[in-house]
């Protein structure tokens, strides 16, 4: 009797998701946010579900875990937990069920941890509270889960706090919490998205080998498809709320059957397919080139010095880059290791020592940067949202650089913001709009046009994709070789995607504690004299899927 | 939180209150009339005038007379009030103790009041009670406390009701039940105000702490509603609180000096205007060093407990 009980457990799917729709009601009419979703995670496997923002996947999660905001409407679709329904249970009975039936890992460790809490309260709170322990218990308990994440000294992590940890090791307090009451289900939400390339490559072995001795079942929510076929064994492809694909994922990568899921596999980066122009050649003089540039953060008053003298800190130090006439060079980096602070630095926004010298003039420090400077060097930033005034439409936005550096004739503004428009591939019309009333990727447009709209002879792209979906960041860097194909701009392109980079650049630096760690040409990107740093990260971000089978 | 930063707040606080005693000096030398014209009256005839000053030293040089001051400050003795004929560390030490029972009082019932109803409306945000809290806080936080004490007068001290009696002043030490019942006008007339603002505040930080991601996370894992509120979510949204609450002593000692006044509350306000009304300089220079010194201290205070409430701030 027990075996085929046991049998029959094993049989049931641990999540079994069936004609489940779900809106929101909103005052202009309901937004359907996923349609008639069929999904099914066996026991131990792991379900990869990919999309795009605004696909609807994050609201699965939401609903698996009966947390939905008061607008939402569901239909008569079918939610259940090894067979029991989750839709009928009260707010009680499913307080019951979160974090020690279906525990879920978050996308940033540093805003889903309290901050006011230490890291050992936090783990051990689950374990209180589903499994009856005692605080000291817990705690013991918590060292022991801990210990199995790879945290060396687990005893000492409990008693910090979040800020006294690095975003690697919060994320593995938050793995472990999820895995403490042994739930059936984990739902993980881009747990890697936040993290630097290499913290994200360690947090993902993780995952892998916490799968392999426990043998959880795993719901793993990620934009990023490349990921996802190292992780799951089945994968979904959710396009505007509706499941497009789904099947073992080394099928669904090797040979997609949707026109959605080829568009999706096609726009991830692949360091194979060169994108860029034709390099400049070798002889080419310098256009700008850094020399030993010293970024120092945190200078203080003289009386400052005197009441509380703080450290200061280098952002860059003693960094050295040469762009070519024409050319794209890349400046790859994780987050603090001043490949921002260097961008900064030579679009005239950041005080420095060392000296910058473009084309055959000289610039000592900030002050010195003039507007000559600053109009052939221009910026286009991460984020859109914040570069782009919301109150200005886009023809403001682009006629502030023609005015500011006279670039045409008053009469012919209008005429040159259309052939800009046209330029970045965006309708005429658009320049009645303004920021809100589009969408990220047309947004990012924009701002390259108005970069571009100084008619410059050097463009710093800082992070212009990173905050852009997948389909779109491909676009938008096409565009930007288009432009540089027809204007002969160069181009400073930093980012954190080497694959993407490896697409566009000729040159690539390397940047990490605010040093220069390596620089070279894109042929020598596998060579056998690469930094240690640089292959670290090469091996980090494998290419694609697709074509790695 | 380190020894050494303690050690440089409090000389930053000592610097703080040597600025304003010599801003404190400068203004009651400005003042048309010194103390010897005071003394005196308007007919004092100038000989008499010039024997004054002599005998109270107003006819040696600034810096000497400040010095004086000064030195006389650091060795307990704040000098003579010029028309009570008594010690002014005697006067002002009596009034700061009124004073100090009643703003204690007043902070004390606003804290208690204030938090649970900006957590209250925060956690129960768009309904009925929140409503309510909202409206009482603006009506609260925009009548200013004359017209305040003046309606709590006429309802609950007026002879139709006569709960409360209309002014005065009974040591706790003396009765505490007289003193509890002298003092909950005025403390209510202050407290009022205060009661608005940082409910209002508690209730914004509040709303903002539960829809973060860290409160998702902890009702994600199955914790229950009280913990998530007591413990994720409190301690968060009350160091920003704090920070209001030190502010606000700021607008407590303002306060005091009306609400003195009108409900008759031997304390520094009352004597402040009663020495102004008089030209009574050397109590009128203690009692704004002595405020002077309750501001500096209490943001000082703010700022430990704030450090104590949230593990992020340290100051070294």
């Amino acid at each position: 009797m027990a075996g085929s009980n046991a049998q029959r457990a094993a049989d049931t799917p641990v999540l079994e998701v069936s004609r489940y729709s779900l809106s929101y009601a909103t005052p202009s009419g309901p937004i359907h946010a996923l349609k008639n979703i069929d999904l099914r995670v066996a026991h131990g496997q792991t379900h990869g579900l990919v999309g795009e923002s605004g696909s609807g996947k994050s609201s699965l999660a939401w609903a698996i875990l009966r947390y939905l905001p008061e607008n939402a409407i569901e239909n008569d679709g079918r939610l259940l937990l090894s067979g029991e329904s989750l839709r009928d249970r009260t707010l009680p009975q499913i307080l019951e069920i979160r974090g020690r039936r279906i525990s879920m890992v978050f996308q940033d460790p540093s805003t889903s941890l309290n901050p006011a809490m230490r890291l050992g309260e936090q783990l051990s709170e689950v374990l209180i509270r589903h499994r009856g322990l005692t605080v000291q218990e817990a705690l013991e308990e918590s060292e022991a889960a801990l210990a199995r994440t790879g945290i060396a000294k687990p005893r000492d992590m409990l008693r910090r706090y979040p800020h006294e940890a690095s975003g690697g090791e919060k994320q593995r307090v938050v793995i472990a919490t999820a895995f403490a009451c042994n739930p059936e289900l984990i739902v993980f939400d881009e747990p890697t998205t936040a993290l630097d390339i290499i913290t994200a490559q360690q947090i993902l072995e993780l995952f892998n080998q916490l799968q392999d001795e426990t043998s959880i079942s795993a719901l793993y929510i990620s934009h990023d498809l490349g990921l996802v076929s190292r992780v799951a064994d089945v994968v979904s492809v959710i396009n505007s709320g509706e499941i497009v694909e789904s099947g073992p994922s080394a099928e669904v990568f090797r040979t997609p059957g949707n026109d959605y899921t080829k568009a999706l596999l096609g726009a991830v980066p692949n360091p194979k397919q060169w994108l860029g122009v034709t390099e400049p050649p070798s002889e080419a003089p310098a256009l700008m080139s850094a020399e030993g540039i010293t970024v120092e953060y945190g200078r203080q008053s003289l009386l400052g010095q005197l009441l509380a003298p703080k450290p200061t800190h280098l952002g860059a130090q003693e960094v050295s880059i040469e762009v070519r006439k024409g050319e794209l060079v890349g400046l790859v980096g994780e987050s603090g290791s001043g490949k921002s602070t260097m961008g900064k630095v030579l679009s005239g926004l950041q005080d420095f020592d060392g000296n910058v010298r473009f084309g055959d003039r000289n610039f000592a420090r900030l002050a010195e940067i003039d507007r000559t400077y600053r109009r052939a060097v221009q910026i286009v930033f991460q984020h859109p949202d914040a570069s782009l005034n919301p109150r200005q439409r886009v023809r403001e936005i682009l006629s502030r650089p023609l005015k500011l550096y006279d670039i045409v004739p008053r009469e012919q503004r209008a005429e040159r913001i259309a052939e800009l428009l046209e330029q970045v591939r965006l309708p005429q019309e658009f320049a009645n709009r303004l920021p809100h009333q589009l969408s990220g990727g047309e947004k990012q447009r924009v701002a390259i046009a108005r970069a571009f709209a100084a008619e410059p002879e050097l463009v710093i792209c800082d992070e212009i994709t990173a905050s852009l979906d997948v389909s779109v960041q491909a676009s938008v860097a096409e565009l930007l070789v288009s432009l540089q194909r027809q204007t002969g701009t160069a181009c400073l392109f930093i980012t954190h995607d080497l694959n993407l980079v490896r697409q566009l650049a000729h040159r690539i630096c390397v940047m990490q504690h605010g040093k220069l760690m390596d620089a070279f040409h894109r042929d020598d990107a596998e060579g056998p004299d690469r930094n240690p740093y640089t292959r670290a990260l090469l091996k980090a971000v494998p290419p694609p899927a697709s074509q790695a089978a | 939180m380190t020894l050494g930063y303690l050690v440089r707040r409090l000389l930053a606080v000592v610097l703080v209150l040597f600025v304003v005693t010599f801003a404190v000096f400068a203004i009651t030398m400005i003042l048309p009339g010194n103390a010897a014209v005071m003394i005196l009256g308007e007919y004092g005839t100038e000989e008499a005038v010039a024997a004054m000053e002599r005998r109270l030293g107003l006819d040696r040089p600034w810096y000497i007379q400040y010095l004086d001051w000064i030195g006389g400050i650091l060795r307990g003795d704040l000098g003579q009030s010029l028309r009570l004929s008594l010690p002014v560390s005697d006067v002002v030490g009596d009034a700061f103790w009124n004073s100090a029972s009643l703003a204690v009082t007043a902070l004390a019932s606003v804290t208690v009041i204030a938090i649970p109803l900006g957590v209250l409306a925060a956690i129960k945000r768009g309904t009925v009670a929140d409503l309510v809290i909202g409206i009482f806080s603006y009506i609260g936080a925009s009548m200013p406390e004359f017209v305040t004490a003046t309606l709590l007068l006429i309802f609950l001290a007026g002879p139709a009701l006569g709960l409360f009696p209309a002014g005065g002043f009974v040591s706790p030490g003396e009765s505490l039940g007289g003193f509890s019942s002298h003092v909950v006008l005025p403390a209510a007339t202050l407290g009022l105000i205060l009661t608005a603002h940082i409910s209002r505040q508690v209730r914004s930080e509040m709303s903002e702490v539960l829809s973060s991601d860290y409160i998702r996370a902890a009702r994600l894992k199955g914790l229950r509603e009280r913990r998530v509120i007591r413990r994720h979510a409190l301690p968060n949204s009350l160091a920003p609180a704090v920070a209001v609450i030190s502010l606000d002593i700021g607008y407590l000692l303002g306060g005091i000096i009306v609400v003195e006044e009108i409900f008759a509350w031997p304390g520094l306000g009352r004597l402040l205007i009663y020495a102004l009304e008089n030209r009574d300089l050397p109590v009128i220079q203690a009692i704004t060093l002595v405020l002077a010194t309750v501001y500096a201290l209490s943001n000082l205070l703010s700022d430990i407990v704030i450090a104590i409430l949230d593990p992020r701030v340290r100051y070294a």
